[in-house]
């Protein structure tokens, strides 16, 4: 997968401290926008003090929110808060595409693979955008379904809870693996947040559902259809899960196993792996069919709908989930890459949410007593009070009066506030995309920062490609931007070559008022039959502003010593050793910027990274004159 | 609500499951199609003519990390010292072909590798002692020995045999390549067509300066070896033995020692396989064949020609032999050193076995006896390790 990987290590110390900045500067933003709304409606409080009565009092007609959504809201919410900070670790911004992502996708069909690329390229493009966007986003998420009790905006907040997992299950979870081999419940089929998606679709249906039973009939039985799906599919023969041992390696799931006892984690835990595994290995039979037996026993249990048989069976199901999140998924979370508790706990979730929606009897809807249909709701983010032909424009235009929003719950505030917070994540990252370039922080966390400078460059008289004579001079009154290219070289410098062609390209209207160079750097191959050779290798003709310079082997040393270039002939097969610096001369010969031009790990991502530090450095020059 | 009948939906559960894991299964990879392999010819080789030897060998670390640096050695006519002469400029892991010309004079071709897509040429007058670059073909060059041929009576000129199986020809300064020939085109011609020429392996001068081209026929019983007469290509390979009649042959090898020129074909392949060179003799057409050597299912590792037409080869199972020319016979030599990569001959002393371990050549010399390897020589060799990584 071409651009998913950035190729610089996930604890890059430049790319952390950025990451951890970007964090703290938008932690503080959005503790500003909590403080800024909570002011507000204090304020309006305090100068309405009549709208404080109205809150006081009980929505009449509205039922309470059952227990089985109260469930499901919270216990969501909170895995979305958690799911929120595991995003903010360090390794995220730059591991996340290569070690999570990437690594998920490895084994899908091509097609899952190519989506999945596109979003990884996209997030190694931009580390701490999508970074940010991710811990913001799910942190918003989960303030908001935990601080919006009803309601429209507590609907909402389920709806967006679905939307975004969704994104999440497609681009970060491969589609939860579902169209790739080994696909278990026990290892986290069919994506966990796929279970967010579900719950969150719970959670946004209309209060109508919370009176009815339907919730109570379906919602367990569901659990079980999907449990008897994977019990079958956990007993279908030829995919290695009834074997411990398979020619003396370990078995699917043994294997599966074994691959997470190395995560980083304290002893005791990769320990209870380490002998789950052992003890698959030696009885992977009877574990296979212990697990089919339970799936398929637990899920027609739930297909019952009986709550006397349900309550232990649902006892049990909590038991073998635990037990699986603890010696299977080895909780998920760990190891500094971990992005979510993985799919056990919502499992539980879930199931204890339809197992209080089968036994708890739905209350009666209370009658509305004495409320006019025109009534302004108690809490405009409550308009289930509302009742009547009341259209939305009216019933909003009732809800933004000052009285009306002076007396909404502190919850709906903080539910705003927490839309606030995804907004905080989500902007910038919708920027970010809108570049097709990648951050500069890529090639910052390669080579360090540009160093300022203010000296006269050394004046050249050299050769272009085409044979023309090329003197510093005869570049006055343009941004030059000079690097050292060995023509031969095998690695580094057809990298940087194209890191100049992308900035050509990026320059569009400002590539008249800069020019490209490069000025051979190898004592052997230095005629223009090798830089054409080069050019055409790189695809450098179309560049209109490149000028690949050489001369005879005393005229460039002369340019090697002037700017401390090195180009050294190495023994014994070696390409030349050379210094790879990029100089930014301004319009009036003087060195401004030198930047390190090491290409890292030559990756699309940071490619186009050192592109944008080219192109920033000569707009910032022509700014400048 | 109607209530779900538990077991159509647990059979519904089941046949979704059913689905899911069919879509989840790994397909059933079919066998690779089982095209012909074409043999190819090892790199590690060495030449000898009258003025000297060149002998080319990788060393160092592992090619995953670019650690392998190919190193070029001489020795001059009558000295029994190697000298390392590896030429500068480029990294040459991608290999090293060396193209011997008149006198001292040799062309070297870096293949190109990792991002590196054409081929930079360089020369030398002395025995490798100083190197000058010549233009570059931009091409990637073949990766056979036998790739690059320098015209051997001094006018310079250079024929280079390119991944994509053209011939192209340049002049000494190799500044402009023309286009002699493809394995398409010359496939069309009638010597093409009567070989079934599948693929071009060698490239070589005639002792009189006629092109020469080498290839892989699909006819069995016919030996691919071609030469440019004015601009048409007719046959010149040696006509072959009734014994090799029903035998796929390839011509692994091609290079020009004094006044003849030297093939070295493999015919069969797998393990009915066998070597035998062939001598090119005074009149066109006329060639000398050795007997066969068989391979036993080894692969052949190096193989190396003297200045007199003297040919030794070294197979995969550590076996070596050694054919002193035109008329002789196939010997077999002692078990080689540890790490001999290729054997060096001389005009008239013994064989060397040049030994590689990482960054150390050491060189062997057969006994006058014939019977023993005995240290002549070590060379430390400075790679620099992750220089091109």
């Amino acid at each position: 997968m071409p651009g998913m990987n950035s190729g610089l290590n996930v604890s890059d110390p430049t790319v952390v401290a950025a990451f951890r900045s970007a964090l703290l500067h938008q932690g503080l933003i959005a503790l500003l926008i909590f403080f800024v709304l909570g002011l507000a409606w204090l304020g309006l409080r305090e100068f309405l003090p009549a709208a404080k009565r109205p809150a006081a009092t009980p929505p009449s007609a509205a039922p309470a929110e059952p227990t089985w959504r109260l469930v499901l809201r919270v216990g969501f919410g909170i895995v979305w808060v958690f799911d929120g900070i595991l995003q903010a670790q360090p390794k995220m911004a730059v591991g996340l595409p290569s070690q999570v992502i990437e690594p998920t996708a490895a084994t899908s069909p091509h097609w899952v693979q190519d989506v999945v690329n596109w979003a990884g390229t996209a997030w190694s493009y931009h580390p701490m955008q999508a970074g940010a966007a991710a811990v913001w986003i799910q942190i918003g998420i989960g303030i908001w379904l935990l601080t919006a009790v009803r309601g429209p905006l507590s609907r909402l907040a389920g709806l967006v809870s679905v939307g975004w997992a969704l994104v999440v299950w497609v681009f970060g979870e491969s589609f939860g693996g579902i169209f790739a081999p080994g696909l278990t419940w026990l290892f986290g089929a069919p994506g966990a947040v796929l279970i967010y998606a579900v719950a969150g679709g719970l959670i946004a249906l209309p209060e109508s559902a919370w009176r009815s039973r339907w919730p109570g009939r379906l919602l367990l039985p569901g659990v079980g259809v999907f449990l008897i799906g994977m019990a079958v599919l956990q007993a279908w023969p030829g995919r290695g899960f009834w074997q411990g041992m398979v020619n003396g390696k370990p078995g699917t799931l043994a294997s599966m196993t074994a691959s997470m006892a190395p995560t980083p984690q304290p002893h005791v835990l990769s320990s209870w792996i380490t002998a789950f595994t052992g003890f698959d290995e030696g009885h992977g039979f009877a574990v296979n069919l212990f697990v089919v037996v339970a799936l398929a026993v637990i899920g027609v249990v739930f297909l019952t709908g009986r709550p006397r048989l349900i309550r232990p069976v649902f006892i049990a199901f909590v038991v073998l989930c635990l037990a699986d999140w603890v010696l299977i998924e080895d909780f998920g979370f760990l190891g500094g890459l971990g992005t979510d508790p993985n799919s056990m706990i919502p499992f539980i979730l879930v199931a204890t949410a339809g197992y209080l929606a089968l036994v708890s009897v739905p209350e009666p809807a209370a009658e509305p007593v004495g409320v006019a249909p025109a009534a302004v709701p108690a809490d405009p983010a409550d308009p289930a009070g509302s009742v009547g032909p009341a259209g939305w424009q009216r019933r909003l235009r009732a809800a933004l009066a000052p009285h009306s929003l002076a007396s909404v719950r502190v919850g709906s505030v903080a539910a705003v506030g927490a839309i606030g917070v995804i907004i905080l994540g989500a902007v910038p990252m919708a920027a970010a995309q809108a570049s097709p370039v990648a951050d500069t922080i890529l090639a910052q966390a390669v080579d360090g920062s540009d160093a300022p400078l203010n000296f006269a460059a050394a004046p050249f008289q050299l050769t272009d490609q085409n044979g023309r004579p090329v003197t510093l001079g005869s570049l006055r009154g343009k941004v030059v931007l000079l690097t050292f290219l060995d023509p031969v070289c095998t690695s580094d410098c057809p990298l940087i070559a194209q890191e100049f062609k992308q900035a050509g390209q990026l320059l569009k209207s400002d590539e008249r008022q800069v020019e490209l160079v490069a000025i051979v750097t190898n004592p052997v191959d230095y005629s223009t039959a090798y830089t054409q050779a080069f050019d055409r290798e790189e695809g450098m003709a179309s560049v209109r502003n490149w000028l690949y310079l050489t001369g005879s082997l005393p005229e460039l040393q002369r340019v090697w010593h002037d700017y401390g270039i090195a180009a050294d002939i190495e023994p014994a097969g070696s390409m030349i050793g050379h210094t790879e610096i990029t100089l930014a001369i301004d319009q009036h010969g003087r060195v401004r910027y030198e930047m390190g031009f090491d290409p890292g790990p030559g990756t699309a991502a940071t490619e186009s990274s050192f592109a944008a530090e080219l192109t920033d450095t000569a707009r910032q020059l022509l700014g400048a004159s | 609500m109607t209530r779900w009948a538990p077991v159509t939906v647990g059979c519904a559960a089941a046949a979704a499951a059913v689905l899911i894991a069919g879509c989840g299964s790994t397909p059933a990879h079919h066998e690779a199609h089982s095209g012909t392999k074409v043999p190819a010819a090892p790199m590690d080789t060495s030449l000898g003519n009258a003025t000297g030897s060149w002998a080319a060998v990788v060393m160092g670390g592992s090619a995953a990390t670019y650690n392998d640096f190919w190193q070029l050695f001489s020795r001059p006519a009558g000295s029994s010292t190697w000298t390392l002469v590896t030429p500068p400029g480029t990294a040459d892991n991608g290999g090293l072909v060396i193209a011997a010309g008149a006198g001292s004079s040799a062309v070297g071709a870096f293949l190109p590798s990792q991002l590196l897509k054409f081929t930079p040429l360089i020369q030398t007058s002395d025995g490798g002692q100083a190197w000058s670059a010549l233009s570059p073909l931009e091409a990637p060059l073949a990766s056979t020995p036998d790739a690059l041929a320098v015209e051997p009576s001094g006018s310079g000129q250079l024929l280079a045999l390119t991944a994509t199986s053209a011939a192209e020809q340049a002049g000494p300064t190799a500044s402009k390549w023309t286009t002699l020939a493809s394995s398409r085109t010359l496939a069309a011609t009638q010597a093409g067509r009567q070989c079934g020429l599948s693929a071009l392996t060698a490239a070589g001068y005639s002792p009189s300066g006629a092109p020469l081209l080498a290839g892989v026929c699909s006819h069995p019983g016919v030996a691919g070896i071609f030469a440019d007469q004015n601009g048409s290509w007719q046959a010149a390979g040696p006509a072959l033995p009734h014994s090799l009649a029903g035998e796929a042959i390839t011509v692994l090898r091609l290079v020009t020692a004094g006044n003849q020129t030297v093939a070295l074909l493999q015919a069969g392949t797998g393990h009915a396989a066998s070597l035998f060179a062939a001598w090119s003799g005074p009149a066109a057409g006329q060639w000398t064949l050795s007997p066969t050597l068989e391979l036993h299912g080894s692969a052949l590792t190096s193989a190396s020609f003297g200045p007199s037409g003297s040919v030794a080869v070294i197979t995969g199972a550590g076996t070596a032999a050694v054919i002193a020319g035109s008329g002789g016979s196939w010997q077999r030599l002692p078990a080689l050193p540890p790490g001999t990569a290729t054997l060096a001959l001389s005009a008239t002393g013994p064989a060397d076995a040049l030994a590689v371990h990482a960054s150390t050549l050491t060189v062997w010399q057969l006994a006058t006896s014939g019977q023993a390897w005995t240290k002549a020589q070590v060379i430390d060799v400075p790679i620099q390790y992750g220089s091109s990584g």
